[in-house]
């Protein structure tokens, strides 16, 4: 009965979350949505953190570098990219189906430069229309180009020591920062790039409308890309390679020695979640509608490591429950409040009480909270079919 | 840059001929059953610097790989890439201005002297214990803020040396409870990773410290006054030898320095003499190199490991709280301040070998050279200044790339 425990847990975990928006019928509504969407964005990024860290033991403080990489391709295509029925002249363009595929001319953060989509506009003709490219394939081109840096980092520093993967990867998101909060011109830096919302005209499920800004069919694509997310990487976790992750985690050299090509399948595995996190960063930016170079600073990736260790490391499942538990426990604890005739600042607070309960939780609870606690309900399920065999064992024989 | 087409076509072709080098020179020393653990470093020197005109001879030739070709053809990329960037941009203030050129090169030994000691912290905390510290910059963090608080605030008008002394005190004590509090378990086995352990529990601590900071003492940026300003002299009377206002000191008339980053050098310098000093006369100092050389050696001789690594994660706190605390004077200060100079403080101890303290040392006097040459050369001056974590990372790349060992590294 209690073997059977988180797998039934499981189960009603899912089909809660599949019924919650439907169901749910007190008050902030939009509110509450947008928290669960929060959160299923964490639990992405947490989640395939897990894979690569517990499952492979490769520290990489890269997660949302790769996010951000992701987000500002989408986000990029989506601003300077647009399918044309009638060519333009001024802008740089090929023709694609019969279409015009334009590339238009960045024109920074100034309110006032005419690009030259905005100038070929007032020379067209009544009836030329023109639309950004289809949500799902710059998603996809921005999970592509996580997957391409991932793939040149991982050959650069996989075949080195643990502490190298974690340095160059610290490095790497603090030059991402710096190029992005840089370059003005064209990712617009502190201003942030704006982006389209997922579903631009807004959307039509089983006969009911929803504008652009409902949250509902956001929250099942997040929820959509959440639970694909866990499928593949368990399937992942599950499979050879998962196996062979393990076995390079443990020893390296035992593991080279008996065949397996290590720095191949470490890279495989960095590649994939770097581009699930490329995906999820994309689908956030579409989401929250706009992305600025401030979601790569320190505070985020500790966040995704707080949760993801807090939760447990060598589990896919409980790492990206805790991210969802701690997402929502960083928005209840957001309150400030008066002690002693002293206001205190929450925002800041909450987050010292999550970096020590971090610190505290990798002393003192090796397998993280959630881990640890099916851990000790499996113990405890098989010392109770041992004394009850035993018991059987010893009836039997009177 | 007035000829960039001729600069960037230089650098594609050195690029281009150290690839093919590389790979090549290594094929003919293997071919030959030569030693091959420096050949391809050779070949991408050599073909970066010569192009096929070096790389033909010593295919054919494949001569013992001394010190000298390991260290010349280096020489020749360096002078090419100098010559070329001079040649191609000739209206660039680094080539027109020798004044300007000597300031830069005066302004990066400076700051590389405190590179320097900041990286001799973590490298020390690493050759001890074995690890990389990622709550490095929240030290240096602190030290700046102790020093402020105390300057501005708690004690206005004594003198900031003592600050300095408070501010290492203090990130000594930190780092030696945290050190016992949270490291202990790395040394006899209780977890079952150690490296990942203790990168995960000191990026936990960095992410702590930031917000503890930020909580206290709110999220605005502050400054503390200089040390001291100079009075107004002159030597010779023209001041053509010396000369120093308030804020600067200028030699010979052609190298200014200000005056806050040469008394932070000056401070870090004479704390380096005291930790060379510790390092090197003193009981303590000689058993924790003994530790660093081996540690069951050094258990056997009445060594106790388990105080020499406190005293060392202890010791490197307070070399990056020591940097902090002569660099507050300078620099305005966050809470987030640490983490540019952690990220930096990782490349020199990479670039100079892991673990080398004397490798810490100069790697950090490379490093504020080359951030000199970047921020003062690269033509737009305001994507110079954003950039300055960004040439660290080259370094850093270049590094693994060719030799990830660094340069005075043990073998890995």
């Amino acid at each position: 009965m209690i073997r059977a425990l988180p797998n039934t847990l499981g189960a009603l975990g899912v089909a809660f979350l599949l019924a919650f928006p439907l169901l749910y019928a007190a008050g902030n509504y939009d509110y509450v949505m947008h928290l669960w969407i929060t959160a299923f964005f964490y639990a992405i990024l947490a989640s395939s953190w897990a894979l690569l860290a517990g499952y492979g033991g490769q520290f990489s403080f890269g997660r949302m570098a790769f996010m951000a990489l992701g987000a500002y391709s989408a986000g990029l295509l989506d601003n300077y990219v647009v399918l044309s029925s009638a060519p333009t002249g001024t802008c740089a363009e090929f023709g694609l189906f019969g279409g015009w595929l334009v590339f238009i001319n960045p024109t920074g953060v100034s309110t006032s430069a005419v690009n030259c989509l905005q100038a070929a506009r007032a020379a067209w003709p009544e009836g030329v229309s023109t639309s950004r490219l289809p949500l799902i394939v710059s998603i996809l081109i921005g999970a592509g180009v996580g997957g391409g840096f991932g793939w040149l980092i991982g050959t650069l520093v996989l075949r080195l020591r643990a502490a190298y993967l974690a340095l160059f990867t610290v490095g790497f998101s603090e030059i991402l920062r710096a190029v992005i909060s840089a370059e003005v011109w064209i990712t617009r830096g502190q201003a942030g790039l704006p982006m389209s919302p997922i579903f631009p005209d807004g959307i039509t499920l089983f006969g009911t409308y929803f504008a652009s800004n409902a949250k509902l069919p956001v929250y099942y694509v997040m929820l959509g890309l959440f639970l694909l997310t866990l499928l593949v990487l368990i399937l992942l976790a599950r499979s050879r390679i998962g196996l062979f992750l393990r076995a390079l985690r443990e020893d390296e050299d035992a593991a080279e020695a008996l065949g397996v090509d290590t720095v191949k399948y470490k890279r495989t595995v960095f590649v994939v979640t770097a581009m699930i996190a490329a995906t999820a960063g994309a689908v956030q930016g579409h989401y929250v509608g706009i992305i600025t170079p401030n979601t790569l600073i320190l505070l985020q990736m500790a966040l995704v490591i707080a949760m993801a260790v807090i939760g447990g490391l060598e589990n896919i499942v409980a790492a990206a429950v805790g991210a969802i538990i701690i997402s929502f426990g960083l928005e209840f604890l957001r309150n400030d409040f008066v002690i002693l005739g002293q206001s205190v600042d929450m925002s800041t607070w909450r987050l010292v009480f999550f970096g020590l309960l971090l610190m505290l939780t990798l002393r003192f609870l090796r397998n993280g909270v959630i881990h640890g606690g099916l851990l000790w309900l499996e113990r405890r399920a098989v010392g109770a079919e041992t004394v009850a065999k035993r018991r059987a064992g010893a009836e039997g024989s009177q | 840059m007035e000829y960039s087409l001729f600069f960037w076509s230089v650098m594609g072709w050195m690029v281009i001929w150290g690839a093919i080098g590389g790979s090549l020179i290594r094929h003919a020393y293997f071919m030959r059953d030569l030693d091959v653990t420096d050949a391809r470093r050779v070949g991408v020197a050599v073909g970066a610097a010569t192009g096929p005109f070096g790389l033909i001879p010593l295919y054919l030739k494949t001569p013992k790989l001394t010190r000298v070709w390991k260290i010349a053809p280096w020489l020749g990329v360096l002078g090419l890439f100098l010559l070329t960037f001079a040649l191609s941009d000739p209206g660039n203030v680094c080539v027109s201005s020798g004044s300007f050129l000597t300031s830069q090169i005066a302004n990066g030994l400076i700051m590389g002297t405190i590179y320097g000691l900041m990286a001799l912290g973590l490298a020390l905390i690493f050759s001890i214990i074995g690890i990389v510290s990622f709550s490095h910059g929240e030290f240096y963090m602190i030290g700046g803020m102790v020093v402020y608080y105390v300057t501005a605030v708690l004690l206005p008008g004594w003198n900031p040396l003592l600050a300095v002394m408070m501010a290492c005190a203090l990130t000594f004590c930190v780092g030696a409870l945290f050190e016992r509090a949270f490291l202990t378990p790395i040394y006899d086995g209780r977890v079952e990773r150690p490296i990942e352990y203790s990168i995960l529990v000191t990026f936990g601590l960095a992410f702590f410290l930031q917000y503890l900071v930020q909580g206290l003492g709110g999220a605005n940026p502050v400054k503390a006054d200089a040390f001291i300003e100079l009075p107004r002299w002159r030597f010779p009377e023209d001041g053509s030898i010396i000369a120093t206002s308030r804020a600067n000191i200028t030699l010979f008339d052609t190298i200014f320095v200000s005056t806050p980053r040469l008394m932070a050098a000056v401070v870090s310098i004479l704390a380096l003499l005291a930790l060379i000093w510790f390092l090197f006369r003193t009981w303590w100092g000689k058993a924790l190199r003994a530790v660093a050389q081996d540690r069951q050696a050094a258990a056997v001789t009445g060594i106790d490991p388990r105080i020499m690594n406190m005293l060392a994660f202890g010791l490197g706190c307070m070399l990056a709280g020591l940097a902090g605390a002569v660099l507050v004077q300078a620099f305005s200060w966050l809470p987030q301040t640490g983490a540019i100079p952690a990220l930096r403080s990782f490349v020199i101890i990479v670039l100079g070998g892991l673990g080398s303290l004397p490798g810490a040392f100069i790697g950090g006097i490379m490093m504020g050279m080359i951030e000199a040459a970047g921020a003062g050369c690269i033509p737009d001056p305001t994507r110079a200044a954003a950039y300055l974590p960004a040439y660290g990372m080259v370094v850093l790349t270049l590094v693994l790339l060719l030799k990830p060992t660094g340069l005075f590294g043990r073998k890995a």
